[in-house]
């Protein structure tokens, strides 16, 4: 799996950007954002294990 | 003189009342001890509303801060060009850099989390305050990091950094050039705040503890005179082990941080030298040489810090902080950036047109630089070899030595050093570099420039600064991205000086009417905390 998402994605080659208006925006950095939204909403949503009380 | 001896193993560790109480000594450890008693500096437990995810991104912040102080560290003991040549270095530069991308990604978590569960109130304006102060240092820690990687990005990122810090006067005393000043600041002035900051949002978070709900938890809050969410938790509590959540913090953002530097390493693209620049644009090298010469180029017409020049600089409205901060770096761009090196130059022909250079005066020196200049314009592709016939002085053979020195390696030395044997101030190289426009060509392909919110990006196909989204974002839009009228003109000072009003806002969130209700109406609290509000309702 890391050698597949090592060769898959290569960061070291020309970068992607979307346009959006008049912003660009590097799609690895709209990657790490739309993660950070979802790693927001899965903290909220996800159970937390129920400690000792 | 007789000593009073103290039986010290007799008292105990807090005494109030005695006449001991006056000492210094004594009335900072009753502090200590009245507001951090060992039970709430490291609890083993915690109330039982505290139970959800969005809770671990604090000490997974902490985590991730730890591995880029250890990271940091290692790079520091080796110095800055370690990481450039060794394969070991370079995977250490790699931690550092995944774990600054871990720290502010699981940073913005736990601020937006905090954000929604209003977690000022209660008395925790401070605790607040404190973290969004440690997030916009946190961002100054980061930017003089990307200042000192000593290649291609932290280049270009000094040769337009300067421009913003300049138009509101810090660049005059912080000279982002000055890769031994950033360098210091980044490894020791800001770990130093940085770290102090740190320990005192902890402290406030452990003194305060953690904020309970909203509406909670008998449901007064916001009501009546009394504040709630200020009083000590009665109800139930849940069992908490502060040091095994940091060791599985530190573990999980460590492993992390290992596999993404394993996988992905980090980028380090080379650095232009003005030999790489001189070879691949001779003809740019040359027109920037003559607008040197002729005080036309960047840098001859800044204004403060480099150069005494009337009406230059961006100014706020009639506050011109870049011109009240003063010319405290000069540069003399013809003679630092032309002159001085050609003289050091063994090419025979420079001696001659140097002696004809020296002969003349100041007006003769620019008029000929100057309609060589022009005419370098009109030449095919700018090629100085098509220059039509002219009154130039010794200007044509100046430049052409000074491209042959520069294509032949022997330029790059005499320009960085300045003369001296130890230097670490790339002030006249980088604006030199700045000045043509090869350095730009290159950052506009790796989409670094400003107008392609570039202050976001990172060479290659790596994730960059997307906390910098906001300050890059007014470059982008009108008025500020048109330089045709003031605002655009002034858009540096402009920009930050709102950038500093909105960091303030950021600060004294809790302050702002509107802004500081946004959590209680939005009921994100009510997923937070559903457990509680389920139990509350259930009875």
């Amino acid at each position: 799996m890391p050698l597949v998402l090592h060769f898959a994605v290569d960061l070291s080659s020309s970068g992607h950007y979307v346009h959006l208006g008049p912003i660009q925006i590097a799609v690895a950095n709209l990657i790490a954002i739309a993660l950070m939204i979802a790693v927001f909403l899965l903290a909220v949503l996800l159970p937390f294990p129920r400690g000792k009380r | 003189m007789t000593a009073r001896v103290v039986a010290a193993p007799e008292r105990p560790i807090v005494s109030h009342g005695s006449p001991d109480d006056q000492m210094w000594t004594s009335k900072l450890r009753h502090r200590m001890f009245d507001n951090l008693p060992p039970e709430r500096l490291l609890p083993d437990e915690q109330p039982a509303y505290v139970s959800s995810w969005i809770y671990v991104f604090g000490v997974l912040t902490l985590a991730a801060l730890a591995v880029i102080i250890a990271s940091g560290m290692v790079l520091a003991f080796a110095g800055p060009t370690w990481y450039h040549t060794s394969g070991v270095g370079h995977f250490v530069n790699s931690l550092h850099f995944w774990s600054v991308q871990i720290f502010f990604f699981v940073m913005v978590v736990h601020l937006w989390g905090k954000f929604w569960m209003a977690a000022w109130r209660g008395r925790r304006v401070l605790t607040w305050v404190s973290g969004a102060i440690a997030f916009l240092a946190s961002i100054g820690a980061a930017f003089t990091g990307y200042l000192v990687q000593t290649n291609f990005a932290s280049q270009w990122i000094s040769a337009e950094a300067k421009d913003g810090l300049n138009s509101v006067g810090i660049g005059a005393w912080f000279n982002v050039m000055d890769v031994g000043q950033a360098l210091l600041v980044h490894v020791a002035l800001v770990p130093t705040v940085l770290a102090l900051i740190v320990v005192w949002h902890v402290l406030l978070v452990r003194r305060r503890g953690v904020v309970p709900p909203i509406d909670g938890p008998d449901g007064a809050a916001g009501r009546g005179t009394r504040d709630v969410a200020a009083e000590p938790w009665r109800g139930l509590n849940r069992r908490y082990d502060i040091v095994k959540e940091f060791a599985v913090a530190l573990t999980v953002v460590s492993l992390l941080t290992v596999a993404l530097s394993a996988l992905w390493s980090s980028p380090d693209e080379k650095a232009i030298t003005l030999q790489r620049w001189a070879t691949a644009a001779p003809a740019d090298f040359v027109a920037t040489a003559s607008a040197e010469l002729d005080g036309s180029s960047g840098t001859a017409s800044y204004g403060a810090p480099y150069v005494d020049l009337k009406g230059a600089g961006q100014s706020i409205g009639p506050i011109n902080l870049q011109k009240w901060a003063g010319v405290r770096i000069p540069v003399d761009p013809a003679r630092q950036f032309v002159v001085v090196p050609l003289r050091t130059s063994l090419d025979p022909s420079v001696s001659g047109a140097l002696a004809q250079w020296d002969g003349a005066s100041g007006t003769q020196q620019v008029a000929w630089a100057a309609a060589f200049n022009a005419a370098l314009g009109k030449a095919p592709d700018g090629d100085p070899a098509k220059v039509a016939t002219g009154d130039y002085g010794p200007v044509p053979q100046m430049t052409a030595a000074l491209l042959r020195q520069a294509q032949s390696g022997a330029l790059d030395g005499p320009l960085a050093l300045g003369g001296r044997f130890f230097q670490t101030d790339y002030t006249t190289s980088t604006l030199f570099l700045a000045d043509g426009t090869y350095l730009e060509d290159q950052a506009v392909k790796e989409h670094l420039a400003g107008d392609q919110s570039g202050m976001m990006n990172e060479t290659g196909a790596y994730p960059g600064q997307e906390w910098l989204w906001l300050y890059t974002f007014w470059y982008q839009i009108k008025p500020f991205s048109s330089e045709a009228n003031s605002w655009g003109a002034n858009a540096d000072a402009i920009i930050w000086a709102l950038m500093a009003v909105l960091s303030l806002g950021f600060i004294l969130l809790p302050y702002i009417p509107g802004l500081r209700s946004l959590p209680r109406w939005v009921p994100v609290h009510r997923l937070i905390w559903r457990e509680w509000y389920r139990s509350r309702s259930t009875g």
